[in-house]
């Protein structure tokens, strides 16, 4: 309606109409192209690799439900799952944790090298991990960590910290000093102030990188592939892995498997999506 | 209840950085209302953070009661602080806000229930006491703010410009309840404002800061009287005193084109030093008339120049007059003047309400008759600054 109460001329309201038809196009054709995908190898993974292969995307008939169980009890699956979560919860844990503590400090104290430390960091998200992947391989072996959950996870913390502390850091350094004053007059110490305050004002933040973090080193493949030989050890990306042979794929099984490793993510994702959310417009909106 | 004792207090940033609080020294009595009033960058609220123990103190030595707090921690030194944003915490209610400190010092939960809900009827918190900062409106958060300092029960409460975030009609009421929370706690307030009202009527004393330095320190009326130099004169007031740098001629009076007045509160002795020197003559813009009767007084000060505004606020008429000399002067006239911009207009003053100041230093020239209209005022405590 107009300032006068009277509606909008028709011309206007099919301008609107037309507006909001093509948005809604848009949105369903991108939703079609990201979740077609996702549909179709879910069809996928009740069906057998034979039946794939007769009818790529035929629907599945019967279902085959076996799938899930031979990947999850005969194929092992329930062992890289179980390593892929010690190793992930572990250095998402540990990530989040000093991520944490370190974007704390950077931003709220004055220290000589302050600046520098945090150059340091940044500069490190700039190169791509593969370049530190044969240095590391070799840390990891002299100090017997090569072929272990623990030197993975500790090659995880390494790799994700920066981004992490990067990220922190400038939600951080928005939260006003006042609060930071408030809580020592208050009677608090500084470790009490960030477990206190920090903590519980930057969750939005934390929940976006913790999320970010968790399905990144959640599908991370090369360094696996690479620190990680034993079978008994694999995460998940490297287990889906060994139904690839060189001239033969099951494809059922990666299908079910894939189905099997993005229930976390997906789990992760109902769970947080709202956190996730402001913490990507904080400061967006005042 | 404390004493609070400001003692040569300085602050440095880095060796051999700017000096921001420079040789402060200030003793706020039990009880007493101070008010720290500059404009901005004076080192007013470095001074009261220094206090609070938020910032070092790079020499001198702050006393509470006797104790040296130099090197107590903030947390230890039982003083509690407003601040201009609030600083409430965002992710607790209001109860959980007016809590927190309490928790801290290990106040028993019934202990923390009872202050926390006789703070909140105080001050009228208890529907919102369930509430997050965000769900409430400026005055409900700065009183949330005010509960939170009020519920420890400190020994000292400092007031970083608590208002300031506040709108004119909600700025009023909250100066009313924090007068009103001052009487009925008797305790020590530091209060920082660059608002002059706030410092006039909220301040048992004032302690006007300029570049980092205590310019003067006073109850409010006695600074207002008596300002201590052109600094002082022209920042407590408003429109700020009109100031003009003149010689002083004949010994006992000013005589230029513009203005012409006879120098009634100073006695010859006084003016001696200055004679054949340029002055500073100040006049409040109150005590500006147009006619000469209305002034009062039998020889009347005169000031004659060119009206180049003409400011009608409803219930008063400010004049703006550029002199011969090319200084600019307001005067605050009855609100039914009629003047024409560009007119030639006298403006008259009571000789007894003029100041001076030294035009080399700024300090006042010690008068030994008070100002007019301080009798009217009836300020306390005037004569203690009269020589």
């Amino acid at each position: 309606m107009s300032a006068d109460g009277t509606l909008p001329p028709a011309a206007g309201r099919g301008g609107f109409l037309a507006s909001r038809t093509a948005l809604a196009v848009v949105i369903a054709a991108y939703t079609v192209y990201t979740l077609a995908p996702f549909l179709w190898l879910a069809t996928m993974s009740v069906r057998t690799t034979g039946e794939i292969s007769a009818d790529h995307y035929a629907w599945p008939r019967p279902f085959h439900w076996e799938q899930f169980r031979i990947a999850w009890v005969d194929s092992d699956f329930a062992t890289y799952f179980w390593n892929s979560t010690v190793v992930v919860v572990a250095a998402v844990a540990v990530v989040t944790l000093v991520g944490a503590a370190a974007a704390h400090a950077l931003a709220r104290y004055r220290f000589r090298g302050n600046r520098i430390i945090y150059g340091v960091l940044f500069s490190s998200i700039i190169f791509p991990p593969q370049i530190t992947l044969i240095s590391l391989y070799q840390i990891l072996v002299d100090y017997g960590l090569y072929n272990s959950l623990l030197g993975l996870t500790l090659v995880y913390v390494s790799l994700q910290l920066p981004l992490t502390v990067y990220l922190l850091e400038g939600f951080f350094a928005r939260i006003p000093q006042d609060l930071f004053d408030a809580a020592k007059m208050d009677g608090y110490g500084d470790i009490e102030i960030f477990r206190r305050i920090v903590l519980p004002i930057g969750m939005p933040a934390i929940a976006t990188t913790l999320i970010l973090n968790f399905i990144q080193l959640w599908n991370e493949f090369l360094f696996a592939v690479v620190l990680i030989t034993d079978p008994d050890k694999r995460t998940l990306p490297i287990g889906i892995r060994a139904f690839m042979g060189d001239h033969f794929q099951d494809i059922g099984m990666i299908a079910a498997g894939v189905m099997i490793s993005v229930v976390p993510v997906i789990l992760a994702y109902v769970f947080f999506s709202e956190k996730l959310i402001r913490g990507m417009t904080a400061g967006a909106v005042k | 209840m404390a004493v609070v004792q400001l003692s040569k207090i300085c602050k440095r940033y880095g060796s051999g950085g700017p000096v921001v609080v420079d040789n402060v020294d200030v003793t706020v009595g039990d009880g007493e209302f101070m008010v720290l009033l500059g404009p901005s960058g004076c080192g007013k609220s470095t001074t009261l953070r220094m206090i609070a123990g938020l910032e070092t103190i790079s020499s001198g030595t702050l006393a509470i009661n006797g104790r040296t707090m130099n090197d107590v921690p903030a947390k230890d030194r039982d003083i509690a602080m407003v601040f201009q944003s609030y600083a409430l915490y965002p992710h607790m209610t209001v109860a959980e806000n007016l809590a927190f400190g309490l928790r801290r010092r290990r106040t028993p939960p019934a202990e923390v229930k009872r202050r926390v809900g006789e703070t909140a009827a105080i001050l009228g918190l208890v529907p919102y006491l369930d509430r997050k900062p965000q769900a409430l409106s400026g005055g409900q958060r700065q009183r949330v703010a005010l509960g939170r300092a009020m519920v420890r029960e400190p020994m000292v409460f400092l007031f970083d410009e608590p208002l300031s975030n506040l709108d004119a009609a909600l700025r009023v009421n909250t100066r009313n309840e924090l007068i009103k929370q001052h009487h009925r706690l008797a305790s020590t307030m530091i209060y920082v404002t660059h608002d002059q009202v706030e410092a006039m009527t909220m301040g048992t004393r004032i302690c006007v800061m300029n570049g980092g330095r205590v310019a003067q320190v006073g109850r409010p009326l006695d600074v207002y009287w008596n300002p201590a130099d052109t600094f002082v004169a022209r920042f407590l007031g408003s429109p700020p005193m009109n100031l003009f740098t003149v010689p002083l001629s004949g010994g006992d009076r000013i005589r230029t084109p513009a203005i012409e007045t006879p120098l009634a509160r100073w006695t010859p002795a006084a003016l001696a030093p200055f004679a054949g020197r340029e002055v500073v003559l100040g006049v409040r813009a109150e005590d500006l008339h147009l006619a000469a009767a209305s002034a009062g007084a039998a020889e009347t000060g005169r000031i004659r120049g060119r009206v180049f505004a003409v400011e009608p606020l409803g219930a008063e008429t400010l004049l703006a007059v550029e002199t011969e000399g090319g200084t600019e002067c307001t005067a605050r006239l009855p609100r039914d003047t009629r003047a024409d911009v560009g007119a030639v207009v006298d403006l008259f003053f009571r000789p007894d309400a003029a100041f001076l100041f030294d035009a080399r230093t700024t300090a006042a020239i010690p008068a030994h008759v008070i100002p007019a209209n301080t009798m009217v005022a009836g300020g306390p405590g005037r004569a203690g600054a009269m020589p």
